[in-house]
């Protein structure tokens, strides 16, 4: 038999153990993100399309005096090129003047080259074939590699040359655009849906079947998982009203996902709300949707702010309902719905990285501006809500 | 008691139930204007629930029901009527004050902005006059912008009297409008009360009775949902007819 | 009128005195019925949640049933008993698949439930202010990463782990779905115990500090008894948490098309992953057939709802 304070001494250690091994988890899942991810996180990884994007443009050229070109300058062209040893020929340096600014596409519509583009071809010259031939580890090759690529621009009769401009991809671009068009949208939707339902609960309802169905139908929304929301995304957006994998089917099945929480984070707000707020608005001759507009909403804002911050993660950290309801594609959707408005955020961009592409780095370096955005959100929602309840007091 | 004087309110046989508990119970009494007249009685007595009836904000209890009249100027207030104009003409101050989360000014201004005044010096003035006499303007007015929950409570609950003198109302309800303060903010708002008895009709309930005392003109004592003694304040608290009523202002109960 | 502050001005200029009494008496009818419009309009805006959950058990068991019924119904039997999904040899058995979600919910429960409950403690009873003020916070985290990033962990962490002791040759495994579920489930476990923990009067700890009790016994004998309803409560949401995670479980619990599990080491293939695997691509009778795991998923979670809810109401009636 175990004396009482050896017991309390066990006991208490479990429960620090408990608690240290929840803090340990977090700071090793954090600490196998970060540093898995780390290695994939580049400027070009946040500002990069995903994928590699070729166009054949038309650049003006500029009149030059001849013998003027500095090493790996091209006057006529008004950029510096440089060496590559993965890409071949890149574009180094603009200048502010420099025609390619304003070079056109195939359907003549503007193409700004930029900066860190690759040439792959310069009117008939095969850079890519060249490069393909070049042993990148000899660097006088590789300066008339750059130079060749510079003559040929010098040598076109014409005062315009055809280019193949190469943009790098390897981004995430296009699924923080598609991330950002989900929560915009979702939220239009389940915003107002949300929050209208939580002042018809608190202002209007009165306790009776229709208070009890709506409490009752919100629960049990709470409880159903993501994958059930995505069945039923797909089967009644997706196929049944042909919205196909898309912007909208995915931002409406989020909707749906998203509602117990707005309705149940707005409800409790507005129950803090002091009942004295209400009578004397009335009293002084308001109306309900006056009182309700001007006191009520006014008042629960920061409540609403909060409701909004904690869909925004819920939107981001989304994936078994996105999956089968918005798609795969690494592209920023054209249309709300239909063929090209499929596209897959931040999160299922690194669920296929993981599972289609056995990508962990891109996934985790995915990750990273993951929680980058969760931990921004706790914060905020965190500082409202203390703001919030100083004001009041409480 | 002038005769010939037209009663603000006359309420005729009124009963309330809430549910199946009758709070009110046949309710018959004429209110005259420019009076102050106080509700006494002890504690769940229905002066608050029948001070609460004259301006219909027992409409927002569920399982509300109503029977007899109440007529304002001749006109039932359940039915000739709009319950919002009524609230209009019949203003209410609360036991607690609660003013809005809002600065000074805007809490004033509430009223006429909600009945459609948007200009400015309009609203400027409305706001001074109310503030003017509910007599705190001299101590608010270097800080109309700042938040009304900022300042002490006397000064709120003199506040929301501005808040609801600003909607130029009638009659005012005050339902305990002193039991949350000190003496000294409390002698503001009797002094305020006997004032704004010259421009408007005031219906107080109160538990003090020197308050009832004091201030009113008439008083009327209730018990368990019943009307026991209405008179001039003079006679019911120097030679009460009822039995009940004299127990209760001498203290043996309450 | 700037001057005089009057009645009148309040009310809009035009008006005169006599319009203002006949309005007193006439209700506003225009605004009666915008009020009762916009009422309706907050009305609708509620019964979209009625709506939603309606629509989802009608879609979701209306293609789920379908294989079940008409001429070439498959056998439901066969379905609920079967260990072996083959869609190509249209043979659907999701009994191991029933068993996997089972086993792993259980598990993650057993694993889960007394580590969160113990951090809640921690929390609430123990823990002294300033590390307070770092478990908490670590929980609020760990309940916002998504259910992916778990996975990428289970995939990066715990499987490579789980390889080095393994009898089988593989990580992905029940042992594996069991670790990333428990600690999925902490932060709901943590939150809930520890608010229903913080519920419990103070006098309660009182009275038995004072009978002489040690605070780790007045913590065990009253503070968590009291706290039970909640405590259960957070357990039940731990199951509705458990057995519908997807993304975190896909990627780990290796998906075999066949075969019970066997041991911790076996992998499994619990009901959301079978959904979520082959949604994308499946038509005909192969989606009926994962519109039918979702009917028994659904099932599943109707019970867990359905007793949360009874917990939650019964408790709110104390």
């Amino acid at each position: 038999m175990l004396s009482r304070q050896a017991k309390d001494t066990i006991v208490k250690g479990l429960i620090y153990f408990s608690a240290a091994s929840t803090v340990g988890i977090l700071a090793v899942i954090l600490g196998f993100i970060i540093i898995k991810g780390l290695p994939g996180l580049s400027i070009d990884f946040l500002t990069r399309d995903y994928e590699d994007n070729t166009t054949y443009v038309y650049s003006e050229l500029l009149e030059t005096q001849e013998g003027n070109s500095t090493e790996g300058y091209s006057e006529r062209l008004g950029i510096t090129l440089d060496f590559d040893e993965e890409n071949g020929l890149v574009i180094a340096e603009i200048d502010k003047d420099s025609p390619v600014r304003n070079a056109l596409d195939g359907n003549d519509e503007k193409y700004t080259v930029k900066k860190g583009d690759i040439l792959t071809r310069i009117g008939d010259l095969r850079i890519d074939r060249e490069f393909k031939e070049l042993d990148s580890k000899d660097e006088k090759a590789a300066a008339e590699f750059v130079q060749k690529a510079i003559d040929e621009i010098d040598a076109v009769k014409e005062d315009s040359v055809r280019l193949r401009v190469v943009r790098i991809g390897g981004g995430i671009v296009p699924m923080a655009v598609t991330t950002i068009y989900m929560i915009i949208l979702s939220l239009m939707i389940a915003g107002p849906v949300g929050i209208l339902s939580a002042v018809y609960l608190n202002e209007y309802a009165r306790p009776g079947k229709i208070m009890t169905t709506i409490h009752f139908a919100i629960k049990n929304l709470a409880g159903i998982p993501s994958i059930i929301y995505g069945l039923f995304g797909s089967l009644f957006f997706v196929q049944i009203l042909k919205m196909q994998y898309s912007l909208l089917a995915g931002a409406l099945t989020i909707s749906i996902i998203l509602l117990p929480t707005i309705i149940a984070t707005t409800e409790e707000t507005l129950k803090s709300i002091p009942k004295t707020y209400r009578e004397s608005s009335l009293g002084l001759g308001a109306t309900k949707l006056q009182t309700i507009s001007r006191v009520i909403l006014p008042n629960a804002l920061p409540g609403i702010l909060v409701a909004v911050l904690l869909s925004i993660g819920r939107i981001v950290g989304e994936s078994a309902a996105l999956l089968l309801t918005a798609g795969t594609v690494a592209q920023i959707p054209h249309a709300l719905f239909g063929n090209s408005a499929s596209g897959a955020t931040l999160t299922i961009k690194a669920y296929t990285l993981m599972k289609e592409e056995n990508d962990l780095t891109s996934a985790c370096a995915i990750g990273i501006v993951l929680l980058v955005i969760i931990i921004a959100i706790n914060v905020a929602s965190k500082l409202i809500t203390n703001k919030f309840l100083k004001k009041k007091g409480i | 008691m002038e005769v010939n004087k037209k009663p603000k309110f006359e309420v005729n046989n009124l009963n309330l139930f809430y549910g199946d508990f009758q709070a009110l119970k046949n309710i018959n009494m004429n209110i005259s204007s420019n009076e102050i007249t106080a509700f006494i009685g002890p504690s769940g007595c229905g002066k608050s629930t029948f001070l609460k009836t004259i301006n219909r904000m027992n409409d927002l209890v569920p399982g509300v029901r109503i029977d007899g009249s109440i007529k304002l100027d001749g006109l039932d207030i359940y039915s000739d009527i709009d319950v919002i104009k009524l609230r209009q003409r019949v203003g209410m101050v609360f036991q607690q004050p609660n003013p809005f989360p809002m600065s000074i000014y805007d809490n004033v201004a509430y009223g006429p902005r909600i009945h459609g005044i948007k200009k400015k010096s309009v609203l400027d003035e409305i706001v001074e006059k109310s503030l003017r006499q509910a007599a705190i303007w001299d101590e608010v007015k270097d800080r109309l912008k700042r938040n009304a929950i900022g300042v002490s409570g006397g000064q709120q609950q003199r506040i929301c009297i501005a808040r609801a003198l600003a909607v130029q109302p009638e009659v005012i309800l005050m339902d305990e409008p002193t039991s949350a303060l000190d003496p000294i903010s409390t002698q503001k708002i009797e002094d305020l009360a006997v004032e704004l008895k010259k421009d408007y009709t005031i219906i107080m309930v109160t538990h003090n009775m020197q308050q009832a005392s004091r201030i009113s003109d008439k008083t009327a004592f209730f018990l368990s949902g019943e009307v026991i003694e209405f008179g001039e304040t003079g006679q019911i608290f120097s030679n009460p007819r009822d039995k009940k009523t004299e127990n209760y202002i001498t203290g043996r109960f309450g | 009128m700037d001057n005089n502050m009057g009645h009148n001005e309040v009310k809009p200029d035009s008006v005169n005195e006599t319009d203002i009494s006949i309005q007193y008496m006439k209700r506003n009818v225009k605004r009666d019925i915008t009020e009762k419009i916009v009422e309706t309009i907050f009305l609708l805006c509620a019964l979209v949640g009625v709506l939603s959950v309606t629509a989802i058990i009608f879609f979701v068991f209306y293609k789920g049933i379908r294989p079940f019924t008409g001429e070439d119904a498959y056998s439901i039997k066969d379905f609920l008993t079967g260990t072996k999904w083959a869609p190509s040899e249209n043979i659907y058995g999701i009994f191991y698949m029933i068993t996997a979600s089972v086993l792993s919910t259980a598990g993650a429960i057993l694993v889960g439930v007394p580590i969160g409950v113990l951090t809640a403690v921690f929390i609430s009873e123990i823990a002294p202010e300033g590390l307070v003020k770092i478990v908490k916070p670590a929980i609020e985290i760990l309940a916002g990463i998504p259910s992916v990033l778990y996975g990428a962990f289970g995939l990066g962490v715990v499987v490579p782990l789980i390889m080095k002791i393994t009898p089988e040759v593989q990580g992905q495994s029940l042992l594996a779905v069991i670790i990333v579920l428990s600690i999925m489930i902490l932060p709901t476990i943590v939150s809930l115990s520890e608010s229903s923990i913080r519920a419990v009067p103070k006098k309660y700890r009182e009275a038995s500090l004072g009978l002489g009790a040690s605070k780790i016994q007045t913590i065990f004998q009253v503070v968590l008894p009291a706290a039970k309803s909640g405590i259960l409560s957070a357990t039940v949401l731990g199951i509705g948490r458990a057995i519908g995670e997807t993304m975190a479980v896909m990627m780990i619990a290796g998906n075999p098309t066949a075969g019970m599990p066997e041991s911790i080491w076996s992998m499994v293939r619990p009901l959301t992953t079978n959904i979520a695997m082959e949604m994308s691509y499946a038509s005909g009778r192969q989606s009926e057939m994962l519109f039918a795991t979702g009917v028994v998923l659904f099932i599943f979670i109707m019970l867990v709802n359905i007793t949360l809810i009874k917990l939650t109401s019964k408790a709110g009636e104390k």
